[in-house]
């Protein structure tokens, strides 16, 4: 999975590319563990190919240590694949998800 | 113009502890699903995509409605958080708002309008705000019209908030009895207020008055009486001799003979009266039925494995058990308690032995690291009462408003998805891995998650 950097309106936004799973699960926490802890994150979901449960569970993780934190997570752009997951889980409850990136950097 | 639809699991909750099982926006009214006549209004107003958005799940919406092509409208999904408001909904669908006008619909509201009417020209010339409110939602207007033209007096569509039984009730008579064309329903029509779907049996006897609609596979039997304002749901059969009238009898529903069933609403084995909202579960079968598929064949398969898996872990664990239960037993660790637990079939409950071990002396760790704190469960397998994996049981609970067993994929079982996974068995997150397994596990795939939840306990047992 590859993991692509920038900055705006002091979110992070991490586009990440591939597949996130098992195996490049722990790639992206600790990509996020390298991160200021109270740095507030928008993931842009667009390039995931195949998303399960263990990614599914690192996106949860993270959620939750950036709230403890007083942060912020935002999802962006869940193409098709990834909004079924999200759907089939109920998982959206606990996250604000946004079809745009600049609107999740910006609200 | 795109119309943006915003419905909050809140506001329909009513309809899911009436109709469990079916999604709200998926309601039949008059035999058509509550949402075609959102899509159907939303065609007429000239839009050209449509999305919905949801605080809560919009899966059986989408498997229903698709991507739109059926009414030749584009239908996209998507997810808000219950505390959003209106700029905060449109801020996280900013891509499908961006340069278009957008029609808001938010709050569950039935549109009464009438498809011979003119609404593309009316909403091209709208100027923006808020056009019409009742007290759960209102229908708003954003960017700028083509040309704007005040309307000649009161628009030509009124709102109905769909908020309790006895509205949907009235809603349903009074499209029955003065709607019939105004909106497209299903059904053929060979005169007017009747309609009839495909495959409806109808023997000499019967005596159907009108104005009535009937769905598809429907079976009316010798001498039942379908009187004026009734409304009979696919897949229904009517026993002989029984009358119906003013009534809606759902889809999936067998009514038995010799019954009269008047002003009622009929769905599956519930009557409801929607007068005073109550409504009384039929336990004779004879009586009032819900006609459910088979599921024998899905899961025969998926029960094999499991009892062979659990009779393996039985003849692994019998020797262990027998050793260490007495001394951890006598030593005071193995605690008991006996609980009622949902089970897999709606109205049936389990007894089961939950089993706890203290795990701080080496046997009693050995013990539970062996997991043999579910010895006891892994018969109850065996007789088909639980599986090997899945989710983890839920104990009967009268406070709880939708039984686990009235939803899909509820499968309480010995180990659970979320052991398996390591996710914490608390809160949302177990729901949430047992949901994703509920969709993409499979018995070859439930063996190696069983494996998985035993490497679990072990390597949590021996790390602590």
């Amino acid at each position: 999975m590859n993991i692509s950097e920038k900055t705006v309106n002091h979110y992070t936004i991490l586009s990440l590319q591939g597949i996130l799973n098992a195996s490049s699960a722990p790639t992206l926490r600790n990509y996020i563990a390298g991160l200021p802890e109270a740095q507030s994150l928008v993931i842009d979901l667009e390039k995931i190919e195949f998303l399960d449960s263990s990614g599914l569970g690192a996106l949860v993780g993270i959620a939750r240590k950036k709230k403890s934190s007083s942060a912020v997570m935002k999802l962006a752009r869940m193409n098709d694949r990834v909004k079924k997951v999200f759907e089939i889980t109920q998982a959206y409850t606990l996250f604000d998800i946004y079809d745009d990136v600049s609107a999740a950097a910006e609200a | 113009m795109k119309t943006l639809l915003v419905i909050r699991e809140q506001e329909s909750a009513w309809l899911l502890d009436q109709f469990p099982g079916i999604h709200p926006l998926l309601v039949p009214i008059c035999n058509k699903p509550f949402i075609e006549f959102l899509v159907d209004f939303a065609i007429l107003a000239g839009s050209e995509a449509l999305r919905i958005v949801s605080d809560g799940g919009l899966r059986d919406v989408e498997l229903y409605c698709a991507n739109g092509s059926r009414w030749g409208v584009e239908i996209s999904y998507g997810n808000i958080n219950p505390a959003d408001d209106t700029y905060t909904v449109i801020e996280k669908n900013r891509r499908f708002c961006l340069k278009e006008r957008i029609m808001i619909i938010s709050g569950f509201l039935f549109i009464r309008y009438d498809k011979k009417s003119d609404y593309t020209s009316l909403f091209a010339s709208l100027q923006s705000g808020e056009l019409l409110r009742c007290p759960h939602g209102s229908i708003s207007l954003t960017g700028d019209a083509a040309s704007v033209i005040s309307p000649a007096g009161t628009l030509p569509f009124s709102l109905v908030a769909l908020d309790s039984i006895g509205k949907y009730y009235e809603l349903s008579m009074e499209i029955l009895r003065s709607g019939l064309n105004k909106y497209v329903l299903p059904g053929y029509s060979s005169e007017a207020d009747c309609y009839i779907g495909r495959n409806v049996i109808i023997p000499k006897s019967a005596e159907i008055q009108k104005p009535v609609i009937i769905g598809n596979n429907v079976q009316l039997l010798a001498n039942t009486v379908i009187h004026a304002n009734s409304v009979i749901g696919s897949n229904v059969i009517i026993d002989r001799d029984s009358v119906i009238s003013g009534s809606i009898v759902m889809d999936n529903t067998y009514i038995g003979e010799h019954l009269e069933v008047e002003n009622k609403i009929a769905a599956g084995n519930l009557l409801i009266d929607p007068e005073s909202g109550s409504s009384i579960i039929m336990e004779d079968p004879h009586l009032l039925t819900a006609m459910t598929p088979s599921r024998v064949a899905g899961t025969l398969l998926r029960r094999v494995v499991h009892t062979f898996a659990a009779t393996i872990l039985i003849l692994i664990q019998l020797l262990p058990w027998l050793l260490l239960r007495p001394i951890v037993g006598m030593q005071g660790k193995w605690k008991r308690k006996r609980e009622p637990y949902y089970t897999a079939l709606a109205g049936k409950n389990v007894t089961l032995t939950s089993t706890y071990i203290e795990s701080n002396g080496s046997l009693s760790t050995l013990a539970k690291t062996l997991a043999l704190d579910r010895f006891s469960l892994l018969f109850k397998v065996l007789s088909g009462e639980l599986a090997l994996i899945g989710n983890k049981p839920v104990r009967v609970n009268a406070s709880i408003r939708l039984l686990p067993n009235r939803v899909a994929g509820y499968r309480p079982a010995v180990f659970s998805y979320a052991e398996a996974e390591d996710w914490p068995e608390f809160c949302i997150d177990t729901e949430i891995v047992e949901h994703y397994y509920a969709v993409h596990s499979n018995p070859m795939k439930d063996i190696s998650m069983t494996q998985k939840a035993i490497f679990h306990r072990t390597y949590q047992n021996h790390c602590t």
